[in-house]
């Protein structure tokens, strides 16, 4: 069983979206996930922040395109897609303590469903250490 | 096996995963392939590329039987004998 440990810096909507097809990708391999949130990322994972997603990182001039794409192929949402992984593998997802703070969230209550537990950033370099495919997004 | 070998299997479980984009088929194939037994035939429907190269893989990885890809009128139909 592959480990995989991901570092979501990013709370962008693309990003967001990548990070989950990569997730349901693990699933379907069978892989044993980490997902450490940093910083930007803590935001979405603020209980009741799931739909407020509303930014891209790359090419902001052609957001409104990219949007309109996700809506006509019927992608999930990047909620969805967490979703689903968690559901059908061992996905773990730990919001690092000061960017829950950052955003407003200092218990695991403040935070959605998908979220197990707060933590720290010795965790987040221990299990990438230990992982056989380490991501940063 | 020929195209007209593959579509005279007896299907044992179809997944119509056409309207979903990737990984959407992937993952429907994953949860389907769970109900049926060891030697049954499922086929997968989809018009998605990326799917068409990554079920094959992952049906071998996992140890199934990949039999062959039959390609239809905007979509494909993927056929996999379970482990």
């Amino acid at each position: 069983m592959s480990k995989l440990c991901m570092g979501l810096f990013s709370g962008s909507l693309d990003k967001l979206t990548a990070a989950g097809v990569i997730l349901s990708g693990a699933a379907a391999d069978d892989m044993d996930v980490e997902v450490f949130v940093l910083l930007q990322g803590a935001r979405a994972f603020i209980k009741g922040n799931e739909d407020k997603i509303d930014n891209v990182a790359e090419a902001t001039h052609l957001k409104d395109e990219f949007m309109k794409s996700l809506e006509v192929l019927n992608v999930s949402t990047w909620y969805e897609f967490f979703e689903m992984a968690k559901d059908m593998t061992n996905v773990k997802i730990y919001i690092c303590s000061l960017a829950g703070k950052i955003w407003g969230g200092e218990k695991l209550e403040d935070f959605n469903d998908l979220v197990d537990d707060l933590c720290g950033i010795g965790e987040y370099l221990t299990s990438a250490e230990e992982s056989d495919i380490h991501l940063f997004i | 096996m020929t195209n007209d070998e593959l579509i005279a299997l007896e299907v044992d479980k179809t997944v119509d995963a056409r309207g979903t984009a990737c990984p959407g088929p992937l993952l429907e194939a994953k949860k389907a392939i769970a109900t049926i037994d060891s030697g049954e035939i499922m086929e997968i429907l989809s018009a998605d590329e990326g799917t068409k190269r990554d079920i094959p893989k992952w049906a071998n990885k996992k140890g199934h039987d990949y039999m062959g890809t039959v390609e239809e009128s905007g979509y494909f139909k993927i056929y996999l004998k379970k482990g």
